[in-house]
């Protein structure tokens, strides 16, 4: 069924309760009639190319002329006098078409079919019932309450069976918000229908803010008879005519319904058709101009109205999210972590949109919030919306319509808000919508309030426009309004302020580093001048004690200030490793590929000279690569880990093994060469990993609890007289030159079997 | 070898410690050199430009060479070495940096303003004896320093 191609405006007929004249200008001569008025109305004069005065008296057609300036096409005016014909009382109702003046007469009173209103037995003007309603409605403050009462008010003026107001979204579907109606029908209340149900060019001439009024939609229309005049070979535009005939679709369409009459008032919000009101009979009912008239006002005040709610509870929603943002974004300003205090508390991330889930990314690691896909899902959808990303958001209140994977999620996610914080460090926000079919509320069951036809014929219902509407609206989430759009921005804004913050910060905190840095350096620099300088006179006046006083002092003398003398030598050796650790921090590396080979050979040529008592068995099991690293530093970690393994061993056969470990845990390291690997026949190329290597001895291992001990600065594990001494820096050292690298040292021992030094580079 | 009576040695050095084994040292070396000694930076370039304590010149010789300290009371000796190195009167003067600090930046620092060599002070009393007796070896016995003449001529032209 097409509505879209039948121009009902034109469409030549009119309803059978008045009359339609339509006439020239500026004669009022009569060019085109309804039909009806011999049969109905008892005229017998032939009027075609007749003055109007021939049917009216002289003095309502000159009063016509003198007004015909004020008589537009913006809405129909009625005349101030009532009409006389054949002794019947009618309104006169003028406007103009494009070539003509249309004049409607409608009785004021109703023909036999229609039952008495109840203004007649109630003698309450409809305009006094209308004020009453005005007051009353300012009473109340929720768009919610003021329909409702708004449908019982305009059933109490009209005393139709069923009033409902019908609000339309942005792809013009209709919802029925609001409903008043007679106990034993039943409720449409929350219905939804597509926009396919009124059509276009109907929609066009409610957006004009007409009123509809068919008392009959049984009655058979009446068709216009016409002159032969230049003018008349279009048909007339009815547009704008309240007798206008009825489309058969429209008849059709409450006849399903079960519905006889109709009243439909336009509301206007921003010059746009917000919604109707729409009143229906279940038999004919005829309501006066006066009570049509007090509705149509009460639809404009409520049309005003109801922008001023709209756009209050707008605003109220949109503080309410300003307020939420605000809160939010200083709780993030407050924490370090951003990833928590996105997440905690949860509701907030997704009130600021009204979402139902949310999903953040910070890298490669997805925390999701709410009811969401999975993470696989999420992570594949980050992959596909960043390609469609503008202006650092992307939304769609139909996903699985872009993006066909995401039907499987369509119930928890077919609408998505993607924030795109960075895309270089692959930040982002997603907010997920449910399908609306799962979130529509119903305040009844559309099921109950169907007849369906036995004959299986293809009738509009209540249940098959919302069947239609089901269809329309599948796959997609309730539309993301603006000011939930621009939280999201505001949101991203903030965050990116915030980490520019941090970086400012981490700046500030750098630079002090930097300054510190220098203390220190000063201070080891200062340290070690000015302690040696006292150390070297005790040394020294001590050298001259001995050497002067030889004959002076005994044996134990003697030895005492050899002691003191070797003391002054450990001390110094301290200070020179306190000097060195501290300045390992700041000397700048200096990265060259060093073939590891050539380096491990020349510090074990270096420990076989000093260590000549005994040379244990050293076992290279393969080749060791080329890595990009200080060969200085490394020289040194090698030298302090080998000398280690020469010195704590007490086996027999001794032994210590170098080499490296397989691949695993790989890791990417982005942006320094350090580590890479270069290929160096015949070793492995095991391109752009880390190499975790090994020294393994089999001497006399460290208990568990001192695994970590070991690297603290001048921590020693056994006395000074065994294993050759030393000052405790060595693993020192070596920790923090692997950690300059980027890498890590760690150590796996057995007391009494020996121990494995692991180091990644 | 006798080391020369007529080049003055200047040493800057604030540690009455260091200097008494200095002087210990070089008495057992036999230096014949006459030895000023200025504990602060001030007072090595007031000795050299025979200001404050020194503008008397039988009290205030040119040095024939320097031995600097560089952790100088006052004026820093790295200033003190710069200071002296920038002078065309004086910048012919061997300035030899006899310090504690192994720092390189300290080392490089030096030889860049234009030090002419640099000891380090060790603690052990043997290490020093080697070093001080380099020092004396050379500078005081070996080398040949540069005349006071020759400074005036490059004065005057």
């Amino acid at each position: 069924m097409n509505h879209y191609l039948e121009p009902i405006h034109f469409s030549g007929s009119i309803q059978p309760h008045g009359i339609l004249l339509v006439l020239s200008e500026p004669e009022l001569t009569v060019v085109c009639v309804s039909a009806n008025i011999q049969e109905q109305f008892g005229i017998s004069e032939d009027l075609l190319n007749q003055s109007l005065s021939t049917l009216l008296d002289v003095q309502v057609v000159d009063a016509i002329r003198q007004s015909l300036h004020l008589i537009d096409s913006a809405s129909p005016i009625k005349l101030q006098e009532s009409i006389l014909v054949s002794e019947r009382s009618f309104n006169g109702l003028v406007h103009r078409t494009e070539n003509f003046i249309i004049l409607e007469l409608e009785p004021t009173l109703p023909l036999g079919l229609f039952s008495v209103p109840a203004f007649v037995r109630r003698a309450f003007t409809p305009v006094g019932c209308v004020r009453r309603t005005i007051a009353k409605l300012r009473q109340v403050s929720t768009s919610h309450e003021f329909l409702h009462l708004l449908t019982q008010e305009i059933r109490r003026i009209t005393e139709f069976d069923r009033v409902m107001v019908y609000q339309f979204d942005q792809h013009e579907a209709g919802t029925v918000m609001a409903e008043a109606k007679r106990d034993d029908l039943p409720s449409y209340l929350g219905l939804h229908y597509p926009a396919t149900d009124i059509p276009e060019q109907v929609r066009a001439l409610y957006a004009r803010g007409l009123l509809r009024f068919i008392p009959d939609l049984t009655a058979q229309s009446i068709s216009l008879v016409a002159a032969s005049h230049p003018l008349m070979q279009q048909p007339v535009d009815l547009s704008l005519a309240i007798l206008r005939g009825v489309d058969s679709c429209c008849v059709e369409y409450h006849q399903n319904m079960g519905v006889a009459a109709i009243l439909v008032i336009a509301l206007i919000h921003n010059q746009k058709l917000w919604g109707l009101i729409s009143c229906h009979h279940q038999t004919p009912k005829y309501l006066s101009y006066e009570t049509r008239e007090a509705c149509e006002l009460l639809g404009e005040f409520v049309s005003l109205e109801l922008a001023k709610k709209v756009n209050s509870e707008e605003l109220d929603y949109i503080i309410k999210l300003r307020s939420l943002q605000s809160e939010f974004v200083e709780s993030i300003s407050q924490v370090d972590n951003l990833k928590e205090a996105l997440v905690n508390p949860a509701p907030r991330l997704l009130d600021l949109v009204n979402a139902t889930g949310a999903a953040i990314c910070l890298e490669d690691e997805i925390t999701l919030v709410g009811v969401t896909p999975t993470i696989e899902q999420v992570s594949v959808l980050i992959q596909w919306a960043d390609t469609q990303v503008k202006d650092a958001l992307f939304h769609t209140d139909s996903l699985p319509k872009l993006y066909p994977e995401a039907v499987v999620f369509k119930d928890v996610a077919s609408g998505l808000v993607l924030l795109q914080i960075s895309k270089v460090r692959r930040y982002y926000i997603l907010w997920f919508r449910p399908e609306v079919l799962q979130t529509v509320n119903w305040a009844g069951d559309p099921n109950a309030s169907i007849t369906v036809k036995e004959d299986g014929s293809i009738t509009l219902s209540p249940r098959q426009s919302f069947e239609k509407w089901q269809e329309t609206v599948r796959l997609t989430s309730l539309p993301w309004k603006a000011c939930e759009l621009d939280q999201a921005l505001d949101l991203r804004s903030a965050i990116v302020g915030i980490v520019l913050n941090k970086a400012d910060e981490l700046a500030r905190i750098n630079q002090e580093l930097e300054r510190t840095n220098q203390e220190l350096d000063s201070f080891s620099y200062a340290a070690s001048h000015d302690l040696k300088e006292p150390l070297r006179g005790i040394h020294n006046y001590s050298m001259l004690l001995l050497k002067g006083y030889e004959s002076v002092l005994d044996e134990v003398g003697k030895n005492r200030l050899q002691t003191l003398i070797r003391l002054t030598r450990r001390m110094e050796s301290l200070i020179d490793v306190l000097l060195k650790f501290s300045r390992l921090g700041q000397a700048e590396l200096h990265l060259v590929p060093t073939d590891l080979n050539q380096l491990v050979n020349q510090v074990l040529e270096d420990l076989g000279v000093s260590h000549q008592d005994i040379q244990p068995d050293i076992r290279i099991p393969r080749l060791l690569p080329t890595v990009v690293c200080d060969p200085v530093l490394i020289n040194e970690v090698f030298m302090n880990l080998l000398s280690n393994a020469f010195k704590y061993n007490d086996k027999p056969e001794q032994w210590i093994s170098i080499g490296y470990l397989d691949k695993e845990g790989t890791r990417d390291w982005e942006q320094h060469e350090r580590g890479r690997i270069f290929p160096h026949s015949p070793t492995p190329s095991l391109s752009d990993s880390r190499i975790t290597f090994y020294v393994q001895d089999n001497g006399i291992g460290i208990r568990a609890r001192h695994l970590e001990t070991i690297f603290r600065l001048f921590k020693r594990l056994h006395e000074q007289n065994l294993y050759g001494g030393g000052t405790g820096a060595g693993l020192t050292i070596t920790k923090k030159i692997i950690e300059r690298h980027g890498g890590q040292i760690w150590v796996e021992s057995t007391v009494g079997m020996g121990s494995t030094f692991y180091f990644i580079l | 070898m006798m080391t020369k009576q007529c080049c003055p040695l200047l040493i800057a050095e604030d540690s009455d410690e260091d200097f008494e084994v200095l002087q210990v040292l070089m008495e057992q070396m036999d230096v014949q050199n006459p030895i000023y000694r200025c504990t602060n930076g001030d007072k090595v370039l007031d000795f050299l430009y025979k200001e404050g304590d020194y503008d008397n010149l039988d009290v205030a010789p040119r040095p024939s060479v320097i031995l600097l300290d560089l952790n100088l009371p006052g004026t820093d000796g790295r200033d003190v070495l710069e200071q002296l190195k920038q002078d065309q009167n004086f910048k012919e003067i061997p300035i030899i940096v006899f310090t504690t600090s192994s720092n390189p930046r300290d080392v490089e620092f030096c030889y860049e303003k234009g030090a002419n060599g640099y000891l380090i002070k060790p603690i052990d009393s043997s290490e020093l004896e080697k070093t001080v007796q380099a020092f004396v070896n050379y500078w005081l016995q070996v080398n040949t320093p540069p005349t006071s003449k020759s400074a005036r001529a490059k004065k005057h032209a």
